[in-house]
């Protein structure tokens, strides 16, 4: 690309719309209005930053890390607010540039604490990489350091005002994205620090998002706070299970448990940003008592009972039911995987009525972001269950009568069923994470993995399908449904192929879902793919989600 | 001692010449106060614009800022709270607190730094029994550390309210200060604390 792009810059006249300049000796073309350290990026190189954040439209231009020297200029210039011209030379790493870099660097540690050991940022500290990378390690400081102490600004987010090197990302990032006014910088100087009213908290569903831009350690999330060192911490690429946005998420895992998640850029969903409502529930929803072990209907109660002997036991009942009708309850919550195999068990039980219920809570907006919400459903892949021809319903209408043949229940709670429901049905199976009380009438309960357990995909509310990759290990003898349920119709059907990974499972529902037809697991690429039976009219018209508090008085 | 102003300028105060009538009252919300705050925002295209005359004004009654005149700005001028506290902690004139009869501001900026201004400020602040920024018991006297006040000629420049004292040691510290105490009565403005036995 490096060659193609240089071959541009020297001879080929460029477009009316791009400009070509050349980046540390790399030809680049972009178009016009590109900053310098946009382009730079372009050609590989990244350029310092602490106030610039691409998801950020301010560019104040005041932490100064980021000049570089550009060739019949005289001084220096901030590559963020610097717009890229034809014939532009410029040097991101040349000595002057670097001196001055360092000298930025040097200035920034004057008051800065150094308690990397004890700071939830240290090893992925950009204060720490440039401090490196300036390569200035010792201090000419003999001066005690200024100490300022710490606050809370919001019920989970504590500032540590030492740390702080005012690049005011946060605040701007609550002022110009979140539209809420209330986080500002408070005096100037080397006495400024980050302060909302006192006596007022930040209070905005969006808020969490000031944590992950902060380059250094001076926002922490306290749930977070002293859990788990940088470098400690196994990433999983995954889809936030809150709403059916599928904010691009990655989870970190320490000793398999989630300890936080991070949202991870995708342009066509949610920008850089995720809500705190899905921060929280997805490190929350990990707590309780998980179903672990299979368990079959013995002499009178239900027995433990080894996979492969489960399997077995159950295709022998479902063998002698043959094509018995009857009924399917599944979970929002499942991945598309899961819910195409289920649907193959269930073509072959003459089973036609799949149904599922979603809960829902309060809508919350991002002013910066259209598409980035927190919408009301409370679960990740409504689209998808309707998509594979499962109808939504209320509560009510789920917990209703069950009349003879197979009842097949997929993760659903079964919220406000009594202790006998399902009792009438001729076989009750029920996959879960948990085991509820309702399911006291099941004749087999296997245990399933969720989504952070297993690799997948989720239809968002657009109809886009993401993939997500597994984070934990399941617990006890959970395995995803997809993997179970492969192996239950490979002992009915000699035709029938189990299934070891959610690639093949895609690939095949790909082949046989008509709302995913021609799509592959490798085509969804990192940013995922509008699959052809998206809903039409996905998002309801009407007047967009309020903001829940923009901070100013009466509004 | 009145100012004459034009009745177009916002009297936007200094602090020393504040009348500190409003005591802890509300200033903003009275009917005064929202006159003004109308006259005052008419003045500009924008509302926003205000806020400073309006931090001004309060100063001007108070001789400090309290928070809830903040809260008050801001509910005026459909602002934050938390913008107007910005606001109001990056212009160092300022009060957050009260602050005594006497505002003491010493320079220690590089001139008065390389003029002892540093000691100058110790002496400022042993002679009226402070620490910095706070007042002292009797209400008589605030020492502030200032970063320049635009006299560097004359090294170390002293600030006491609205006379500027240049060249001052620490040596000539003490008399400053007895001057002040002596003369009690030089600035009515701010006879609404009354000296009281000294400090």
């Amino acid at each position: 690309m490096a060659a193609e792009a240089s071959t541009t810059a020297t001879k080929a006249p460029p477009a009316p719309d791009t400009v070509s300049l050349t980046i540390d000796g790399v030809g680049v073309s972009v178009p016009v209005g590109t900053s310098v350290i946009e382009a730079a990026q372009r050609t590989g190189v990244v350029v310092p930053r602490y106030c610039y954040h691409p998801g950020i439209p301010t560019r104040p231009a005041q932490c100064r890390v980021c000049l570089v020297e550009v060739e019949g200029r005289p001084k220096l210039e901030p590559s963020c607010t610097l717009e890229a011209q034809d014939g532009m030379v410029v040097h991101t790493a040349s000595d002057t540039a670097n001196d001055a870099r360092q000298a930025v660097i040097e200035f920034l540690l004057v008051n800065h604490p150094l308690d990397c050991p004890i700071c939830d940022a240290a090893g992925q500290c950009m204060l720490q990489d440039y401090a490196w990378v300036t390569g200035q390690l010792k201090s000419r400081l003999d001066e005690p350091k200024q100490v300022m102490g710490r606050d809370r600004v919001a019920d989970d987010i504590l500032y540590f005002a030492d740390r702080c090197i005012i690049c005011t990302r946060c605040v701007r990032f609550m002022r110009d994205v979140a539209d809420n006014d209330s986080l500002i910088v408070a005096q100037r100087g080397h006495k400024a620090y980050i302060d909302t009213f006192p006596g007022q908290d930040l209070d905005n569903p969006f808020q969490g998002n000031i944590v992950d831009i902060c380059p250094v350690g001076a926002l922490v999330h306290e749930d977070f706070l002293f859990k788990a060192r940088a470098w400690d911490m196994d990433p999983a690429q995954s889809i936030c299970p809150g709403c059916p946005t599928g904010c691009n998420v990655t989870i970190d895992t320490k000793e398999n448990e989630i300890v936080r998640l991070k949202p991870r850029w995708n342009p066509d969903v949610n920008s850089y940003w995720m809500c705190d409502y899905g921060r929280k529930r997805l490190v929350m929803s990990q707590r309780g008592v998980r179903s672990e072990t299979p368990l079959v209907r013995g002499e009178a109660d239900l027995r433990q009972a080894r996979w492969g002997e489960a399997l077995d036991w159950l295709a022998d009942r479902l063998r002698a039911l043959g094509s018995a009708g009857g009924r399917a309850i599944v979970s929002a919550d499942s991945s598309n995987e899961d819910l195409f195999y289920l649907g193959l068990l269930l073509k072959r039980l003459g089973v036609d009525s799949t149904m599922f219920t979603v809960e829902t809570g309060p809508t919350a907006a991002l002013p910066g972001v259209p598409k980035l919400k927190l919408r009301a459903d409370r679960a990740a892949n409504g689209a998808g269950a309707e998509m594979l021809g499962a109808r939504r319903v209320s509560r009510g209408d789920l917990n209703g009568a069950n009349g003879g043949g197979v009842l097949i229940v997929l993760d659903d709670a079964l919220e406000g069923a009594d202790q006998f429901w399902g009792a009438d049905a001729d076989l009750f199976i029920y996959l879960g994470t948990r085991r509820p009380e309702a399911a006291r009438s099941a004749d087999a309960v296997l245990p399933t993995a969720n989504f952070a357990e297993m690799d997948g995909t989720f239809a968002n509310w657009e109809g886009r399908v993401q993939k997500f990759a597994q984070a934990l290990a399941p617990p006890g003898a959970a395995r995803p449904a997809w993997m179970v349920l492969s192996r239950l119709l490979a002992r009915l059907d000699d035709t029938e192929q189990a299934v070891n990974t959610a690639e093949t499972a895609f690939d095949r529902m790909a082949g046989e879902a008509d709302a995913f037809q021609g799509m592959t697991w490798s085509g969804l690429g990192p940013k995922g793919a509008i699959a052809p039976g998206a809903p039409a009219s996905a998002e309801p018209a009407g007047p967009a989600a309020p903001v829940a508090n923009n901070g100013r008085p009466g509004s | 001692m009145s100012r004459r102003v034009h009745p177009a300028v916002v009297p936007a105060q200094p602090f020393h010449l504040a009348t500190r009538e409003a005591g802890d009252g509300p200033v903003l919300t009275t009917d005064e106060g929202r006159e003004w705050v109308e006259t005052a925002v008419s003045r500009y295209p924008q509302k926003k614009a205000a806020l400073l005359p309006l931090l001004s004004y309060v100063q001007s009654k108070r001789g400090w800022v309290t928070p809830g005149d903040m809260a008050d700005a801001a509910d005026a001028l459909d602002l934050t709270p938390a913008f107007v506290h910005s606001v109001a902690t990056f212009y160092t004139m300022y009060n957050r607190r009260p602050v005594g009869r006497h505002l003491i501001q010493v320079c220690t900026n590089i001139a008065c730094f390389l003029n002892r201004g540093e000691e100058v400020l110790e002496r400022f602040l042993e002679e009226t029994g402070t620490h910095e920024g706070e007042m002292s018991a009797c209400g008589n006297f605030t020492v502030l550390e200032q970063e320049c006040l635009g006299a560097c000629g004359f090294a170390t420049v002293v600030h006491v309210n609205e006379k500027c004292f240049e060249n001052v040691t620490p040596e000539g510290v003490g008399a400053i200060v007895q001057a002040l105490r002596d003369d009690a009565a030089a600035y009515p403005n701010g006879a609404a604390r009354a000296v009281e036995g000294g400090d």
